[in-house]
């Protein structure tokens, strides 16, 4: 027999070294320094989600809601601890803190245009409170970051709460990157800072380090406002049970935690996909903490992360949450990922769908860029449509399922809606695995 | 003038009052201060305010416009954010002081703890005596003027501050740098000098020529161009 007829060798690649390591070894063998990107995690998900969950809707033992009729409330009421003027959506999915200069100037009017329509909420974040998303929020948090970008007293009382960040899901305890191609003149100006530098915020607030600082800041914020507005203390989800019960002792009114499927502008890759517990893990440590001390309902709990749609915030909110941060979601909402300018993809070496390269500054769309022309791509008023209806969207999701499970109110969803699908979530959840009528590890 | 007594009264109380008598238009001084923490946060218009002892942490934070004198010393965070205004601390200021100012002057009559001036985006900031581990940390612009010595790690990763030493230099942080005074600086160094210390201060401090400057190299202020396509392709 010759060789050339005989059956193809079958390759075998190592488990190990996979041809995405193969390439990333031999990147950082040229470049000297860690990859840089941008979007979130881009592991392949080996942890419980909010997938591991299923909803039990009502049959004999308890009695649903019509699901297209009956009103279940949505209302969502934030800051009822300390804060004079607590803040009251419409909907418990809010939009959370991105950055002008990490986001377009057209993404940020839009976000803020289209939270408004329906009754939520929009978020400053790294470099201080545009003019234009005032003017269009209707409820506007105002982010207080490490770096004090842009920190403006005036602006802090314009807005209807204070949120200072401690650390975000994607980079919990280290600081943002804005690249070079974002620093433009607008963004220089707006951060003083040089004009094309590649901006690396700290990681620390520069005025205080733990908790017991954090006791006297949170007073300080609250002076600032004339302890009006409610002050929340953001977590990237790290020691979730400490950290929640740290910051709820130190006086905050709402607790955000933003689990390691969160997103970012830029960061080093490694942060994205190896630091942080996932969201699902979080919302439940954090809910324990605040009811082993005695504050669960009273410090309003918010959850961020990698939330997709209304399913997920369902599930986050049944598990504690009571309301729901969303960001890469409503940038896909944006155009993000959107097979438009198909060949400006091709220039940054990706697809649409593929496409994590917000750190580049080069956004197809017009999302994650401050280049005037890509910026034009995305109109602000068709944005801001898209926005409000996903938000809606997910708002009738969550309604749905709420409804199905007997409940007037989305808030009154509880872990007891739900069953567990993997051994694993049922013991991270403390809810039965399907099946069976027992919570794992109890 | 009017008086304010900080004893068995709420810090937000206090506030309260100096806010309502700055806009009435009203100099200040606000006795038995105690220590105590955020006294002064958030004074918003042009006025005199005077603490007639110690303040705790973040005395004149978040402050624009007003003119602050602390016959004390500071806690953590003095003036921190501040827009505008003058604080001016007769004794000693704890960590942070400074930090992230936007406009104004901060005068240290005495010494400064750690990070004094860190991130600081513009105004002025002027230590009569020495100042604290990484001083300067990341300062985005402004100027800062420490009279005597510095710890360790001066400077580190700046942007556009502009530092000026009078004292040792224990060490200068990652891409800090010395750089030579022009006639310029000297002059500025001899104004500000002049109208922020009294003159039995000034006589412990070298003159302009004496002072050290120092500013970042601008080596950390891009990754190296090679690697730029590179972070453009990523994975």
């Amino acid at each position: 027999m010759s060789e050339s007829s005989s059956p193809p060798r079958a390759l075998q690649q190592s488990g190990i070294f996979s041809s995405r390591v193969i390439e990333d070894i031999q990147t950082k063998a040229e470049s000297g320094i860690y990859q840089i990107r941008g979007y979130g995690t881009l592991r392949e998900r080996r942890w419980a989600t909010f997938d591991d969950l299923t909803f039990l809707p009502c049959s004999l033992t308890r009695i649903p809601l019509e699901g297209y009729r009956e009103k279940c409330s949505t209302k969502t009421v934030l800051g009822t601890r300390f804060a004079e003027k607590p803040i009251e959506l419409d909907i418990p999915i809010m939009i959370t803190g991105m950055s002008w200069g990490a986001l377009s100037y057209n993404a940020k009017v839009a976000l803020a245009k289209g939270a408004s329509e329906i009754g939520s909420s929009n978020t400053t974040g790294d470099g201080g409170m545009l003019a234009a998303e005032r003017e269009h929020s209707k409820t506007l948090i105002y982010e207080v970051l490490p770096s004090r970008y842009g920190i403006n007293v005036h602006h802090m009382q314009m807005s209807d709460g204070i949120e200072l960040t401690i650390g975000q899901g994607a980079k919990p305890g280290t600081g943002g990157l804005l690249l070079e191609t974002k620093v433009s003149d607008a963004i220089s100006k707006q951060r003083e800072l040089p004009v094309g530098v590649d901006q690396r915020s700290p990681a620390r607030h520069p005025d205080m380090l733990g908790p017991d600082d954090m006791v006297i800041k949170i007073e300080e914020l609250r002076e600032a406002t004339n302890w009006q507005v409610p002050i929340f203390v953001k977590l990237g989800a790290s020691r979730v049970y400490d950290d929640v019960k740290l910051a709820a002792k130190a006086g905050a009114d709402v607790v955000v935690v933003d689990g390691m499927e969160g997103g970012t502008g830029a960061s080093p890759a490694i942060f994205q996909d190896h630091t942080g517990i996932p969201t699902l893990a979080a919302v439940c440590e954090a809910r324990a903490a605040l009811e082993d001390m005695g504050l669960y309902g009273k410090v309003q709990l918010i959850i961020a992360g990698g939330i997709r749609d209304g399913v997920d915030a369902a599930k986050a909110m049944a598990l504690g949450a009571d309301a729901i941060y969303i960001g890469t979601a409503a940038l896909i909402a944006l155009n993000c990922n959107r097979p438009l300018y198909v060949d400006d993809y091709h220039k940054l070496g990706t697809e649409p769908h593929f496409c994590h390269h917000c750190h580049t500054g080069q956004c197809p769309v017009g999302v994650t860029t401050q280049d005037p022309e890509l910026m034009k791509r995305l109109p602000i008023d068709e944005a801001a449509e898209r926005v409000t209806n996903l938000l809606r969207a997910m708002t009738l999701e969550i309604q749905m399922l709420a409804r199905s499970c007997g409940k007037s109110d989305v808030h009154h969803l509880e872990p007891e809606d739900m069953a567990a699908l993997t051994p694993e979530a049922s013991v991270i959840c403390k809810v039965p695995l399907a099946g069976t009528r027992r919570v794992w590890g109890s | 003038m009017a008086e304010l007594i900080c004893e068995e009264r709420t810090i937000r109380e206090i506030n309260a009052d100096i806010r309502r008598l700055l806009k009435e238009g009203e100099a200040i001084t606000v006795r038995s201060p105690g220590a105590r923490h955020n006294l002064g946060v958030a004074l918003l218009a042009s006025g005199e305010v005077v603490f007639d002892g110690s303040v705790g942490y973040y005395c004149a934070g978040l402050m624009d416009g007003a003119t602050v004198r602390i016959k004390g010393s500071a806690g953590w965070g003095l003036a921190e954010s501040m827009l505008s205004g003058e604080v001016i601390v007769e004794g000693n200021a704890g960590n942070s002081a400074g930090a992230a100012i936007r406009g104004g002057a901060l005068v240290v009559q005495g010494d400064s703890g750690a990070r004094t001036g860190v991130s600081m985006k513009n105004g002025l900031i002027i230590v009569s005596g020495s100042c604290g581990y990484m001083s300067g940390f990341m300062g985005q612009g402004g100027k800062m003027i420490i009279g005597g010595d510095t710890a360790e790690a001066f400077g580190d990763s700046m942007y556009e501050t502009i530092c000026f030493v009078g004292g040792e230099i224990a060490d200068l942080g990652n891409d800090a740098i010395l750089a030579e005074s022009s006639d310029e600086d000297k002059q500025f160094l001899d104004t500000s000098l002049a109208r922020y210390l009294p003159a039995s201060l000034r006589a412990n401090l070298p003159d302009a020529a004496g002072f050290k400057k120092v500013v970042s190299g601008r080596k950390l202020w891009n990754f190296k161009k090679s690697e730029w396509k590179t972070w453009e392709q990523a994975l």
